[in-house]
């Protein structure tokens, strides 16, 4: 059953997309119907697979592929998988859903949604993966997907840079990352023999002397995907021009792929004494780069850029409660991937309904738009409460737990300076809400109830993640409790 | 005495028979393109059947102990032909893409009206290469390889009417003649030191002749096999030359020459371990200026050909890396990459040669709007390039991981500052392969037709089976890597 439902996650969307794209006169205007069915199976699948974790079950699936290489290929589902896939397929399903209402229906829709799809596959499949081989596959999968995306769909207004510089910028950086990954990975490969992770498991005696490398490489390399400060320069960009159902999945998903990383391989790899020396800088990078995206977040005047670079600060906070090293801030840092995937994924989907409904993106454009989107107004506020930070919504456990994790450790002054920072993210929040929402309405913007119905498909998903960013926050205990057994297979058992 | 096992050479009389035999035809009774297309198509089809029957029974004398089968004179100073594993596996690769090309030539070369010159040349430009990697001597080296130079030549400068493909031609003509002339110099250097011409003779203490004639061979098959700084005429070559000759040229042509190179230093006793580090440094230089030279370019065919010097550079550092610390492992993924990299270019200019044919585009920019009249090359383009560009799962993916995890078994500066400029390199290539992919892909001016275009059979056959070829190879690079490691028992 596990097994059938991890094949599902990968095999159901890729051959729906298959599909869109051979029948695409046909399906034109099935297309996201057809995605939406797709995604939500995987969704599914997600919980036949949380059954079976449940029940104690360790699904596992491998093929020798090179047997003289000892090159396997496997699937593999475990606690730290787990919260990683749920985000991603619910964020996935939701964009699809959400793409109904935003994308503009051509000839070429199909294949819209069949890259969505195939972006879908490409991290649900990473964090699948159990060899290196199907990890960097489907690693490059993802940027791959994303980065035709952005190409060919992206915004191409007069003022932003264009979707192909953007994209190339895109492609190479992470690319780079990428590389510094595999580069890391071959090097294991070489001592272990081979490119299970399962062998992995097993333990690993790795020179001490390369312990150092192979950790710096992957917190490199997965740093250009969390995009921390400095290794960010793509993202801004990259989330301004994309559009915005993808926007949403990079933001909300693809970000939490370097979390994944880190914790997949030096933190599972590797004890807590051996990473101690990267404890330090990775809380230092951590607060510099909550502090920073907060600050470019206050600079910035386009609404989607403000919110991409509150991405930049967001993963500063995970980054920090990573380098903690102990159990609550790692804890608190895998609930806060969960938790910003809901949260950015509803403050994008609030601009995206902006944008669509008054066709301007510049703050000083926009203002008093409470009036003409009531709706959107209330799950804005929530969305932006949530992300400042305030009780009982979901991002204050989560900011909670990283926080007693800084304290944990002897770096007392640097604890301090991430909570006081963080104040800088109320500051952004709210003056961005105040600022679209109530304040003076400029010229020519219309104050009263749009004639342009909203679109339900835009609407809905908003409304379901508002609900889920109160709920998560009154009621963590179930992801609490998978993120506890998540914890119990890192750094050696936290 | 001249015996031996007469399977050796049949291989290579099919091919000269049939070119032979194919000019008379055209002379006699100048048949339509088609039919000659599909005649030199059979005479490859031939010699494949003929070279995997070499490679059969050349095994079966592997498992007996014996070296490879030979046919020729076994006096030591007599000429030979020797079909080792390593030359079988190149010529196998170059008889393979041979077919392709010609069967592509069937609607290619459609409306030149000197059709006719091109199949006999394409047959004894293989001819020549094989002669050159199954030579024991350096004189039969010389000798074939002026073959495989002289068609080559001739085939850049096909078609003579524009001046651009005069122009390369002989601009490939002189740089290739200084090198066979320093090629020539050299043997006649060793020669006079040692008395001998053949390949494998191990010249204990090397005195000042033999080591400038043994320099100068490097330099003269360098310069063929456009090493940097001898790369200057191959862009002119393969961007001018007809995508068919390219094709060859690009994908087989210079790794062979690059074989011979490593096949002569090493048979006359260059030190495995200090040719590594040689390598490594050429290796070094030819990523580097192939990338930022590929990354100006407009001419589609010209970005291509710079990448071959790219891609050579890492099939160099590879092989350079395996030589200076013993890593069979690392020379075998660096012979890995150049046999996918044939599939690879071979595609991807056969695909060119395509959009060439049917839009007229030479420029990159007017690829435009190529996915919509051509879906299909652009598919098969897109394909070449990405896995050249190493995306997984495809060939040059394969070839890249294995290169990587088996340079990373080294652990000290020179490795290390040499993979980081084989990463840099890797990002680099990126912003050219990208662009290119992306402009296939992007809508063309409104002006511009874009109604659909049916492609002749004739050029989509050879496309999707390399194509194919490609996907095969990234997916299941298993037996690939064990085919191509036969290819060791030159360097061993």
């Amino acid at each position: 059953m596990s097994d059938i439902a991890m094949l599902a996650i990968l095999v159901i969307p890729v051959v729906m997309a298959a599909v869109l794209v051979i029948f695409k006169k046909r399906l034109r205007h099935l297309a996201g119907w057809c995605a939406a069915g797709a995604a939500l199976s995987t969704v599914a699948a997600t919980f036949v697979l949380l059954v079976c974790l449940n029940r104690g079950q360790d699904p596992i699936l491998a093929i020798n592929w090179i047997p003289a290489e000892n090159i396997t290929l496997g699937l593999h589902c475990d606690w730290i998988t787990f919260p990683f896939l749920l985000t991603e397929t619910i964020v996935t399903l939701l964009a699809i859903v959400y793409a109904w209402g935003y994308h503009h229906a051509d000839e070429r829709t199909p294949v819209f949604y069949a890259l969505l799809l195939l972006f879908g596959v490409g991290m649900s499949g990473t964090t699948l993966a159990d060899d290196m081989v199907l990890f960097y596959t489907f690693w490059e999968l993802m940027l791959i997907a994303s980065a035709v995306l952005i190409l060919v769909w992206g915004d191409t207004s007069a003022d932003g840079p264009s979707p192909r510089v953007v994209v190339l910028k895109y492609f190479l950086v992470t690319h780079l990352g990428s590389l510094l990954v595999l580069v890391a990975l071959l090097t294991i490969y070489n001592t272990v023999g081979t490119d299970s992770f399962s062998a992995l498991r097993q333990g690993l005696q790795l020179p001490a002397e390369i312990i150092p490398v192979v950790t710096c490489f992957f917190l490199v390399g997965f740093g250009v995907k969390m995009a921390v400060f400095p290794l960010h320069i793509w993202l801004p960009d990259a989330h301004t021009v994309a559009p915005m159902p993808v926007t949403i999945m990079l933001a909300a998903a693809m970000l939490s792929m370097g979390t994944y990383g880190i914790l997949r391989f030096p933190f599972s790899l590797f004890t807590r004494d051996q990473l101690i020396g990267f404890a330090l800088p990775m809380m230092i990078v951590g607060v510099v780069s909550e502090i920073y995206g907060a600050l470019m977040a206050l600079a910035e005047r386009d609404i989607k850029r403000v919110i991409a670079y509150s991405s930049v600060s967001q993963m500063g906070y995970i980054l920090f409660g990573l380098g903690t090293l102990t159990h609550n801030g790692v804890a608190g840092a895998t609930l806060h991937v969960i938790y910003h995937g809901i949260v950015k994924a509803l403050l994008f989907m609030v601009t995206g309904i902006i944008v669509h409904s008054t066709g301007r993106r510049k703050l000083d454009d926009l203002g008093g738009l409470r009036h003409r989107l009531p709706v959107t107004t209330v799950c804005a506020a929530i969305g932006i409460l949530a992300i400042a930070g305030t009780p009982p919504l979901c991002i204050f456990d989560s900011e909670w737990m990283i926080f007693s994790g800084g304290f944990g450790t002897g770096y007392l002054a640097l604890a301090a300076v991430a909570i006081v920072g963080s104040l800088l993210t109320v500051v952004y929040a709210l003056w961005f809400f105040g600022r679209l929402f109530f304040g003076e309405v400029p010229d020519g913007l219309e104050t009263r109830e749009s004639p342009r119905a909203l679109p339900l498909a835009m609407l809905v998903p908003t409304v379901l993640l508002t609900v889920l960013t109160v709920v998560e926050g009154i009621l963590p205990a179930p992801v609490f409790s998978w993120v506890e057994r998540e914890v119990a297979l890192l750094l050696g058992g936290l | 005495m001249s015996s031996g096992d007469l399977w050796v050479i049949v291989p290579l009389i099919c091919l000269l028979a049939g070119a032979f035999s194919i000019y008379l035809i055209a002379r006699l009774v100048t048949p339509r393109n088609e039919v000659l297309a599909l005649l030199t198509t059979g005479i490859f089809a031939a010699a494949l059947v003929a070279l995997l029957e070499l490679s059969r029974r050349s095994n079966q004398a592997r498992r007996l102990g014996l070296p490879g089968l030979i046919w020729g004179n076994h006096s030591p100073n007599g000429a030979a032909l020797q079909a080792d594993a390593g030359a079988i596996v190149i010529s196998t690769v170059a008889v393979a893409l041979g077919l392709c090309v010609a069967l592509y030539c069937g609607r290619y070369l459609a409306l030149d009206h000197r059709y006719k010159v091109t199949y006999p040349l394409l047959l004894l430009l293989v001819a020549g290469l094989m002669g050159m990697v199954m030579a024991t001597d350096l004189f039969g080296l010389y000798l074939s390889c002026e073959l495989m130079s002289v068609t080559a030549y001739v085939l850049v400068a096909f078609r003579r009417h524009t001046d651009t493909a005069v122009e390369a031609g002989f601009k490939y003509l002189i740089m290739g003649s200084v090198g066979t002339l320093t090629l020539l110099m050299g043997m006649t250097l060793v020669y006079r030191e040692t008395g001998s011409l053949a390949l494998q003779q191990a010249i204990d203490t090397p005195g000042p002749w033999a080591m400038a004639g043994l320099a100068c061979m490097l330099a003269g098959l360098g310069l063929k096999s456009a090493i940097v700084p001898g790369h200057t005429w191959l862009p002119d070559a393969h961007g001018r030359a007809p995508s068919s000759v390219s094709a060859m040229l690009s994908g087989i042509v210079i790794q062979s020459t690059f074989y011979a190179w490593l096949k002569v230093s090493l048979g006359l006793g260059y030190p495995a371990e200090s040719l590594g580090t040689l390598l490594m440094l050429l290796s070094v230089l030819n990523m580097t200026v192939g990338n930022c030279l590929a990354l100006v370019q407009t001419h589609t065919k010209r970005l291509l050909a710079y990448s071959t010097i790219a891609q050579m550079g890492y099939v160099m550092f590879a092989i350079g890396v395996g030589l200076r610390y013993d890593l069979p492992g690392a020379i075998q993924a660096g012979f890995f990459l150049m046999v996918a990299h044939a599939a690879m270019k071979g595609l991807a200019f056969l695909s060119k040669g395509i959009c060439h044919f049917y839009l007229h585009t030479t420029l990159i920019d007017e690829l435009r709007g190529t996915s919509q009249r051509l879906p299909l090359v652009a598919a098969t383009f897109t394909l070449a390039l990405a896995s050249l560009a190493g995306i997984p799962p495809l060939a040059g993916f394969a070839g890249k991981w294995f290169i990587l995890a088996q340079v990373l078994q080294t652990r000290d500066w020179a490795t290390t500052a040499g993979l980081a400029v084989f990463l840099a390199n890797t990002v680099l290539s990126l912003a050219y392969y990208l662009p290119l992919i992306a402009t296939l892909f992007s809508s063309p001016d409104p002006a511009v037709d874009t109604t659909g275009v049916r492609i002749s059979g004739w050029m989509a056959i050879p496309v999707v089976v390399l194509g194919l070829l490609v996907l095969a190879i990234g997916l299941w690079p298993g037996p690939w890597m064990e085919w191509t490691g036969h290819l060791i028992t030159t360097v061993r």
